[in-house]
């Protein structure tokens, strides 16, 4: 068994791949390819291909496939999350002082606001697509930050690279995981879910075969603004930060984009949007840890919990 | 028959009238709640806070559940440390390590 472990996206890299010589050759493969694939997608990159499609909105711009894939993707979630799940909230998250990349902000401090905050998150479905021609226009004032999806899709073809290089194999950006195959020192993988509100502390472990595992946290990209904590969890509705029942969402499915779509607009939209999601795709699996350190949950989500009992009453 | 009716109707309105009021004497003589101005000046020894329920809740939805655990709430903002990218290698029986989601 091989490990890497490195810094990427902004956050911490983790892979892990079971083999010799051949599992290392595939380490050093998905790390080339996170990075570069970083470089394509990154908004702090000003000749990334995301900054490049910024710079063009309100006139058609031809894309690589994988940004359409991307696009194609980040359309498919709004639309099932009602919404919640919108790339396009870049300028209120800029206004909210998320700007510049987490290490600059916590090196120098983000910029105060004034006045009255409003959004200015348009709908995705405002973008025109031309398939044939790989090509999109945004509407004239929309910026895109792909930054979670992204992180995702980048992990997903990541692992399935290191894969062909190794029987089972994880990785990690940030917790945001993808497994593929399963360890053959086991029948599954195990996953410690994360105390939002101690980040040493475990709260639950979890126990999976081959899937993704995401969890959106209000307490981890954080900063000070107008001598206020906020985060990057904003809420396309007022533009804000979003005001949220819980700390953390933790999504588990078998694709990590839908992952971490799901994550970001369960921990956005709250109980009441839970709700209505859990009726409508009643196979999602999710648990939740609010500020008391309640685990909460859809059914699905509580059946990866292992002896909640002993970790409940530590 | 008929005047018996018209007995019964005129004793369940004398019945009701009579109840009515005297439910109004009775509250009118009864004695008014203490109005206290602040908490500080109350004889009432403050109600204590209780822990959350620790164990297995069931939520509106009978999709979900609940479980509780204690702990102080303390949201920070964290920092993050340099990492040098390095490869470890570990034997052929070591099992895959546990992997941590928390959000990033």
């Amino acid at each position: 068994m091989q490990t890497l472990e490195f810094r990427a996206m902004n956050t911490l890299i983790f892979m892990a791949a079971e083999g010799d010589d051949q599992a290392i050759s595939g380490l050093q493969a998905a790390r080339a390819f996170i990075e570069v694939s970083e470089s394509r997608f990154s908004r702090f990159l000003p000749t990334s291909e995301l900054s490049e499609l910024n710079r063009s909105a309100g006139k058609w711009h031809k894309v690589s496939e994988d940004l359409m894939e991307l696009l194609t993707l980040s359309l498919k979630y709004f639309d099932e999350t009602g919404g919640l799940f919108n790339p396009s909230i870049l300028p209120d998250l800029k206004r909210a002082g998320y700007d510049k990349s987490m290490e600059k902000i916590r090196a120098e401090g983000a910029d105060p606001v004034f006045g009255k905050y409003h959004s200015t998150s348009l709908a995705l479905t405002d973008i025109d697509f031309d398939q044939t021609a790989i090509r999109v226009r945004l509407p004239s004032s929309m910026e895109i930050d792909l930054g979670g999806i992204a992180k995702g899709w980048i992990v997903e073809k990541a692992s399935n690279l290191l894969r062909t290089y190794a029987s089972a194999c994880a990785v990690s950006a940030g917790g945001d995981i993808n497994l593929v195959g399963i360890p053959s020192s086991g029948s599954r993988w195990e996953v410690e879910l994360e105390d939002p509100r101690n980040p040493d502390r475990s709260a639950a472990l979890l126990y999976v075969g081959q899937c993704a595992v995401v969890t959106s946290s209000i307490t981890k990209r954080t900063w000070i603004q107008n001598g206020q904590v906020r985060h990057h969890l904003i809420d396309p509705r007022t533009g804000e930060p979003a005001k949220t029942d819980w700390l953390s969402v933790t999504v588990i499915t078998p694709k990590i984009t839908e992952a971490e779509a799901y994550a970001k607009a369960l921990l956005i939209g709250g109980e009441l949007e839970a709700y209505k999601m859990a009726s409508k795709f009643p196979e999602l699996a999710y648990i939740t840890i609010d500020r008391d350190g309640c685990l909460s949950g859809s059914q699905y989500g509580k059946e990866y919990l292992n002896d909640y009992d002993h970790v409940f009453n530590q | 028959m008929k005047l018996f009716k018209i007995g019964l109707r005129i004793w369940i309105m004398l019945t009701s009238v009579l109840s009515f009021l005297a439910g109004w004497i009775m509250l009118a003589h009864a004695p008014k709640p203490v109005q206290n101005s602040s908490p500080s000046s109350s004889n009432i020894a403050p109600l204590p806070t209780l822990p959350p329920l620790s164990g297995l809740n069931s939520g509106n939805n009978q999709n979900s559940w609940n479980l509780f655990q204690n702990s102080p709430l303390s949201v920070q903002p964290q920092v993050q440390q340099p990492v040098q990218p390095s490869i470890q290698t570990f034997n052929n029986s070591a099992p895959m390590p546990r992997m941590h989601t928390g959000g990033s």
